[in-house]
């Protein structure tokens, strides 16, 4: 085979090759090199062969790298596949470097490798912030004197922070995948278990609503029941519910707080309502209720008297042994009548020596009765002076078109008549006048 | 004087003072130059074994020093490699990669592309890069405590376009 011969048979290879691309078997060398003419030929030939050779495994090196296959191999003398081997060792290299940012490592960058190296240098850029970014929130829960807990949408712990394991006790470790509603919130404040339907704790997870509690309890691990108060909001990622916050803290303190506000409340109130001395009704109190005690007997037309007495010579009992046995005087005079008068009767000191009863229901000649029989009580008693203690007593009924102040002043001129009649005695008002 | 000489990082002298024009920087070629005449009047010497051994040796007392006078040996592992990678770049040595490392066996695949020994080097079909195999094995010797061996796989001078490394700890 001459040279010519040679050059078409490898023309027309390389023009089949051109226009039909490699194929499976690649480029074949059309000559066999040992039949060439003369030595310059065969010594082409063989170079040439050799080309043809190492561009078909460069194309199978390529093929193989396109396909992510990052181990394959290709001989080392192969001239053109050199700067493949290059990507390939690029490729190897950033595969390693990925699996390192996966795994946390965002001293990752890459060099050299023009446009990536500037992709990929960004992307670790913005992890560096997103790291900072979630190193800075967790130092926020860190130091947060409200505990926090992240649940997902079943309501398992995924998050908790210090605050909160030091306030219910749990650690983390211990919490972390287990249900809050079967460890922490199972129960109410009296200790009972909630109905299996839950809590609206429970649905507000469920159903990722805003949800606040100023009044829930948690339990502790030691088993106590902790009053919190406490604040859900949903997580919500891409516009889908991912979980729910709970922020909450002690509140026990501020039960404790409110409790004795509570105690002092009704104290000062009772205080103002009743006689220092004698633990009755004060006047002031005894017009309140002589006003509801009014209308109310007006709203059921039924009846109703009053009964006003005085301690006969009070002023002789003070003079002769003291103010201390005087004020012992009021308070015996206090618990005789209290003793004796009904529980719907109204009891109050209206000042000094001075009484007053609220009989509700009673018609003009029963409220007589009755302090008729508070007269005697008192005169059967012995007081802690060394004389007998008297009182009397006037009587009045409510009228049609009685206000608070003519009814009173009706019982007081009653009681000044029983008193200008020798006192120790019951006087009513004038039914007729 | 003595028969012998032990290297101190403070005999690399105080460039700025030394050379206030032409800095810290010289040519490969230079650096070259001095690598392969040593190489040649060595072999001649003492024979290519222990040449190439001896090149070993050397690199490895460099990368340990190198380690101890411009690295951080205390820090973890992925920051130690970052930190490697830029030192590298910084004093034009090449461009680390790696490819593998598994920090339980120690077994490390890395390479080094540009490398100043060898990278731009005629085919001579072996690897020429004894002194950097010396140079990883003393970094990484420094740095756990461990000896090591780095063997070159791949390089320029056999016809790949960077070197490659394999570091092992050697098993007593
Ligand atoms: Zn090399």
């Amino acid at each position: 085979m001459d040279s010519t011969q040679a050059l078409k048979a490898i023309g027309s290879c390389l023009a089949l090759a051109m226009e039909r691309g490699l194929g499976k078997n690649g480029l074949v060398f059309p000559v066999e090199c040992k039949d060439a003419a003369d030595d310059t030929c065969r010594n082409f030939c063989k170079n040439l062969e050799q080309i043809f050779a190492q561009m078909n495994e460069t194309y199978r090196f390529a093929e193989a790298l396109a396909n992510g296959e990052l181990k394959t191999e290709v001989s080392r003398s192969n001239i053109f596949a050199m700067p493949l081997k290059a990507l390939q060792a690029s490729l190897r290299h950033l595969t390693w470097q990925t699996n390192q940012v996966a795994d946390g490592d965002l001293s990752q960058q890459v060099d050299f490798l023009g446009e990536f190296s500037l992709s990929f240098n960004h992307m670790i850029a913005s992890l560096r912030d997103k790291e900072s970014l979630e190193q800075r929130l967790k130092t926020i829960t860190d130091v947060l004197g409200e505990g926090v807990y992240l649940v997902d949408t079943e309501g398992r712990l995924i998050f908790a922070n210090p605050e909160a394991e030091r306030l219910l006790g749990y650690s983390f470790q211990e919490m972390a995948g287990k249900m809050v509603f079967n460890t922490i919130h199972k129960q109410f404040a009296d200790g009972t278990f909630f109905p299996p339907e839950g809590t609206q704790l429970v649905s507000a997870i469920h159903n990722g609503q805003v949800y606040n509690n100023d009044d829930c309890v948690f339990a502790c691990k030691s088993g106590r029941l902790m009053p919190v108060s406490l604040a859900c909001r949903p997580v919500i990622t891409g516009g889908k519910l991912e979980g729910t916050v709970i922020a909450f803290h002690d509140i026990t303190e501020q039960k404790k707080y409110q409790e004795s506000l509570q105690t002092i409340n009704a104290l000062l109130e009772k205080q103002a309502s009743t006689d220092a001395l004698t633990g009755i009704y004060n006047r002031l109190e005894f017009s309140k209720l002589l006003t509801l005690e009014i209308s109310r007997a007006r709203r059921y037309q039924s009846s109703m008297t009053i009964i006003m007495f005085d301690i006969d010579k009070f002023k002789e009992i003070n003079d002769a042994y003291g103010h201390q046995t005087g004020d012992s005087v009021l308070i015996d005079m206090a618990r005789v009548v209290n003793a004796n008068v009904r529980t719907t009767d109204i009891f109050a000191r209206w000042g000094g020596e001075e009484f007053m009863v609220i009989a509700p229901g009673c018609a003009l000649d029963q409220g007589i009765q009755l302090a008729e029989m508070l007269r005697l009580r008192v005169a059967q008693t012995t007081f802690s002076v060394p004389r007998e203690v008297t009182a009397s007593f006037g009587v009045a009924a409510l009228r049609r078109d009685d206000t608070e102040i003519s009814l009173t002043n009706r019982v007081d001129h009653a009681l000044y008549q029983a008193k200008a009649n020798g006192r120790n005695r019951v006087e009513a008002e004038d039914a007729d006048a | 004087m003595k028969n012998t000489y032990d290297f101190s990082w403070k005999d690399l002298g105080d460039l700025a003072e030394g050379r206030p024009n032409l800095g810290s920087e010289t040519s490969v070629t230079v650096y070259r130059l001095m690598q392969f005449t040593f190489k040649d009047i060595f072999s001649k010497e003492l024979g290519r074994e222990k040449t190439c051994e001896l090149f070993v040796k050397a690199g490895l007392l460099a990368g340990r020093e190198f380690c101890r006078n411009v690295l951080n040996p205390a820090l973890p592992f992925d920051e130690f490699v970052a930190d490697l990678k830029t030192k590298l770049i910084d004093f034009k040595v090449g461009v680390l990669r790696v490819e593998q490392a598994d920090l339980e066996n120690l077994h490390f695949v890395l390479t080094v592309s540009e490398d100043l020994d060898c990278s731009g080097l005629p085919i001579f079909g072996e690897t020429v890069c004894d002194y950097d195999e010396g140079f990883i094995a003393g970094i990484f010797k420094e740095y756990t405590g461990k000896d090591f061996t780095a063997k070159e796989v791949d390089c320029w001078a056999t016809g790949d376009r960077t070197c490659r490394f394999e570091v092992k700890p050697i098993k007593v």
